[in-house]
């Protein structure tokens, strides 16, 4: 069964078909054609998949598109504003967190959804948000540091 | 010399705002129109042959397009062994082995198809355990081992499950353990381990009406891939065109060879120009990319009372799985290294690449060299313990130094920075201070080569406007070699780094690379390139020269400037240099190639010598619950000898994120393969990767023993900074409790039967 349904995704309303069975990453990834958000596991585990809904961080992997109707999606795409990078993106750049890339999105999102929730975490507190996802360039040195120097970023 | 201003710069990764926003593009995210997509039937048992393959009821499935089978490209594969299959042919080798495929317009139709094919199979003996699989008289899993076309180095032993068998001899063993105060004999023991990417493989291939082969697929080595695809189909190499995504989701090691590749080749010779795509399942990567390999390590080891090693003796077997992948290399160049970073003047290394019916065991970060330094790393620290002597002292006493005879005597050792980053890792140790109660602390240390020979080129082109591109097949698989690479451009043409492009690899248009392996790219294609922009330097230096009225020796150029020293203030630059010359537009073109000699003599590809060693040390302080058996790592410090950081930052990412993930196959990391050869744990939900909760304090400490042939003096250090993570762990934990665990990994309950065993005998 195939319904047309309508999604927010980043502020902009998309329309689009969608198989009952279908996941909200593989829409996102395949009709939206946002590729920024990574597939690694399609299972829940690796959290490459990680957007936030309504603000909380989720694996899109685990939901059906039809679940997100009404709801505020937020994928990498969205983060940077008019040319602007995100805080968190400037600081995953300058202290080196990215190697390969794949877990980067999905790492951003968390770390904007703790961020948000709370601006001056420890490192203890940024090692729990990001606990789900997995990473096996950087052993997560570098993107702890990130975060952290994001959150005095934006504390400005 | 001047100061460089690019190359040993902490400069942030060119990719980085690429891959934060998003944009960066992967295999999965490429776009192909008309696009049918592919899935394998995989074969349920370990060992079996194929009697029948019925596929009438998928075919007529609508949507289906192409269904394949092994008969239908009955052709062999493989690196340094042909016996690779592109689907099964006759039997099926391990569970999960591909045996038909399918195309069809959607993946759904394609998973429903596979439910209507019947494949008739019938089940052989499994052999499951390497050393059974050893005997004399164990079923065979390649009846026609002795067959296969193999590269030179290759000895498989006929009518047997052997299919490398590698022997290093220097000295009088008998004689040297004659002479030892003390002799040590132990074994260890590592399991199967998995890469872990978070990308899974993927694959794109369409072939065109005149039998041309394109595929678009996430590989660490296009021209090898290439090469190995021609030879396999016998047919020439440039009627193979591998185009890879512009970025790669991490390998390992696990993205080489022949993958996913084999089956869309195999599914678009049937889909009249219909690019055909696959991605494995997690599932399916797991059970059927490739593996680390389980192996078992015998030591025995002479020495005098001082600690001074006389002989040590290893026999390593590796455990390689179906097909034989990169084992043979593996075996061969870890067996090179087991006897550990060493003058010891008597060696004998005995080393087996051993087919099961288990998951393909083949290149992993580090290429056999941490399952060595697992056994050769543990056992010097028994040695210091029987013997009271300090750790670290062992170690420096018996270390390799700059002009020593490699441990098993092909060539004479440079650039050795081994005990620089011993003393480095040690200045956070003080064995006299008392460890607190259940923690401990350990060091453990190792060295690793690169494939030798192999070779590099590269083209740096200067357009008309100054910017410029490189042109190489070093594949951006993480690592940062575009950063790296692009950096030493910068240096050698004298250009800003931001006027830099880096090409994405595809064989049509990017000159040949042996692969993004070995940790070879930054010393071999850092060469090709630097050489290709002092080419295309002298050819614009040429240019000015005229212009300026100057020599050329005397012209210099930075940031895309040229000038004269004696007159820098007078500058011409690039674009001006080139438009004075070919007003109407040209290019110039630098060009550059490295291959390196060989000293030794044992010849083919590839040698027991190497161009370079990359050496390091691991530090690491545990705390140990003796109630649990868990285990905590409070603190890791790696020393790793670069020969030069080209880029200070990516160094330190290698070596924080080596030790990260040498951590899990400490601890807990473990394929469970039960006795039918299934993969018990075929998940990130259970197989555990070490999460953020499981790191410790993590320091990089760079050592930089330049090396006469690198690019800038630089060597690598991708693999080497997991070699030695494991025992050092594992000493610690000996430091802390007092229990030496001896196969990998230390999980809980050997902790707790190790405890309870010492209690018991008191």
């Amino acid at each position: 069964m195939t319904r047309l349904i309508q999604l927010e995704v980043n502020g902009e309303i998309h329309e689009v078909s969608v198989k009952a069975n279908e996941t909200l990453l593989d829409v996102i990834r395949y009709k939206l054609e946002l590729t920024g958000t990574k597939k690694g596991c399609d299972t829940g585990q690796c959290g490459s998949c990680t957007i936030l809904l309504d603000g909380k961080p989720v694996n899109s992997c685990l939901i059906l598109a039809m679940e997100a109707r009404g709801k505020e999606i937020l994928t990498v795409e969205g983060l940077a504003k008019n040319g602007q990078l995100h805080p968190l993106q400037e600081a995953f750049v300058q202290e080196g967190a990215v190697q390969c890339g794949y877990c980067t999105p999905g790492m951003l999102l968390s770390a904007k959804a703790l961020l948000d929730e709370n601006p001056s975490p420890t490192e203890e507190e940024v090692k729990e948000a990001i606990a789900g996802n997995l990473c096996r360039c950087t052993g997560y040195v570098k993107i702890v540091t990130a975060i952290l120097a994001g959150a005095e970023k934006m504390r400005g | 010399m001047p100061k460089n201003l690019v190359v040993g710069q902490p400069i942030p990764r060119v990719d980085a705002v690429e891959k934060v926003t998003g944009r960066a593009v992967y295999g999965d995210d490429l776009r192909f129109s008309n696009l049918l997509h592919g899935k394998a039937l995989r074969s349920p048992y370990a060992h079996a042959k194929i009697l029948n393959i019925n596929v009438t009821k998928a075919q007529k499935l609508p949507g289906v397009k192409a269904i394949v089978t092994g008969k239908d490209i009955p052709v062999l594969g493989g690196e340094a062994l042909k016996d690779y299959p592109f689907l099964a042919l006759d039997k099926a080798r391990y569970v999960g082995e591909p045996v038909v495929a399918v195309a069809a317009v959607d993946e759904d139709i394609a998973l429903e198809a596979l439910d209507l094919i019947e494949v008739e199979y019938e089940e052989l003996p499994a052999l499951i355990d390497p050393l059974k699989a050893m005997e004399p008289n164990a079923p065979l899993i390649h009846e026609k081992l002795h067959t296969y076309e193999h590269i030179p180095i290759v000895r498989p032993v006929r009518n047997s499950n052997i299919c490398h068998h590698v022997q290093f001899m220097k000295g009088d063993m008998d004689k040297a353990f004659d002479e030892s105060d003390y002799v040590f004999e132990d074994t260890f023991t590592t399991q199967m381990v998995q890469h872990g990417a978070i990308e899974p493989h993927m694959a794109v291939a369409q072939v065109d009406p005149g039998g041309r082969i394109t595929v678009w697929v996430t590989n660490d080595a296009p021209h090898r891939l290439r090469k190995d695809l021609a030879a396999a189909l016998g047919i020439p190499l440039t009627k193979v065109r591998v185009a890879l995504p512009p970025y790669m989701g991490g390998g390992f090691g696990g993205k080489g060879g022949l993958k996913v590749e084999t089956l869309c080749i195999a599914l678009a010779t049937k889909t009249d120009d219909r690019p055909v795509k696959m991605v494995l399942t997690r599932e399916e990567v797991f059970t059927s990319s490739l593996v680390r390999h389980p192996s078992i390590v015998q030591l025995k080891t002479g020495v005098k009372k001082d600690g001074i090693i006389l002989a040590r003796e290893a026999t390593v077997i590796y455990d390689t799985g179906a097909y034989a992948e990169k084992g043979p290399t593996v075996c061969q160049q870890g067996c090179v290294a087991a006897v550990g970073p060493y003058k010891i003047p008597h060696v004998r290394v005995d080393g087996y690449c051993i087919y099961t019916n288990k998951p393909i065991a083949g290149a992993y970060r580090g290429y056999g060299h941490p399952q060595v330094a697992w056994a050769h790393e543990s056992q010097m620290d028994i040695i210091a313990h029987k013997l009271g002597i300090d750790p670290v002292t062992i170690r420096l006493k018996n270390a390799v130094e700059e002009g020593d005879i490699s441990p098993t005597g092909q060539q004479v050792l440079h650039s050795v920075g081994l005990k620089e980053c011993i003393k480095k890792v040690a200045q956070n140790l003080d064995w006299t201070k008392p460890n607190k109660r259940n923690k401990g602390k350990g060091i453990a240390c190792g060295y690793k080569n690169t494939k030798t020979p192999s070779g590099s080129s590269a083209i740096v082109k200067v357009s008309q406007d100054g910017s410029v591109e490189v042109l190489t097949s070093t594949v951006e698989i993480g690592q940062g070699a575009k950063t790296i690479l692009s950096q030493m451009v910068a240096e050698e043409l004298g250009v800003p780094l931001e006027s830099i492009t880096v090409a994405t690899p595809d064989t049509d248009v990017t000159p040949y690379d042996a692969s993004t392996t070995s940790s070879r790219s930054t010393f071999h294609m850092g060469n090709a390139v630097r050489k290709a922009a002092k080419d295309a330097r002298e050819q614009l230096f040429e240019i000015a020269s005229g212009l300026l009225g100057m020599e050329t020796e005397d012209l210099r150029s930075e940031k895309g400037e040229i000038y004269s020293k004696d007159n820098p203030g007078s500058t011409l630059s690039f674009a001006e240099t080139i438009k004075n010359q070919y007003g109407a537009g040209l290019d110039i073109i630098g060009k550059g190639s490295y291959y390196p000699l060989v000293e030794d003599g044992i010849g083919g590809m590839w040698s027991a010598s190497s161009i370079f060693w990359m050496y390091g040390a691991d530090y690491a302080e545990v705390e140990v619950d003796p109630e649990t058996g868990q285990v905590k790592i409070l603190r890791a410090i790696g020393a790793h000898d670069v020969g030069k950081a080209i880029n200070p930052i990516t160094c330190e990412g290698q070596i924080e994120g080596g030790m990260v993930h040498g951590i899990g196959p400490t601890l807990f990391e473990e394929m469970m393969v039960g006795e039918r050869g299934d993969v018990l744990n075929p998940s990130f939900a259970d197989y555990k990767m070490p999460t953020t909760l499981d790191i410790p304090e993590v320091t990089s400490l760079i050592v930089e023993a330049g090396h006469r042939e690198g690019p800038w003096g630089a060597k690598g250090i991708g693999e080497m900074t997991t070699v030695p993570t494991a025992p050092a762990i594992a000493n610690a934990i000996y430091d802390a409790i007092g229990v030496r665990i001896k196969d990998l990994p230390i999980t809980p309950d050997k902790i707790l039967s190790a405890l309870r065993k010492k209690k018991l005998d008191g």
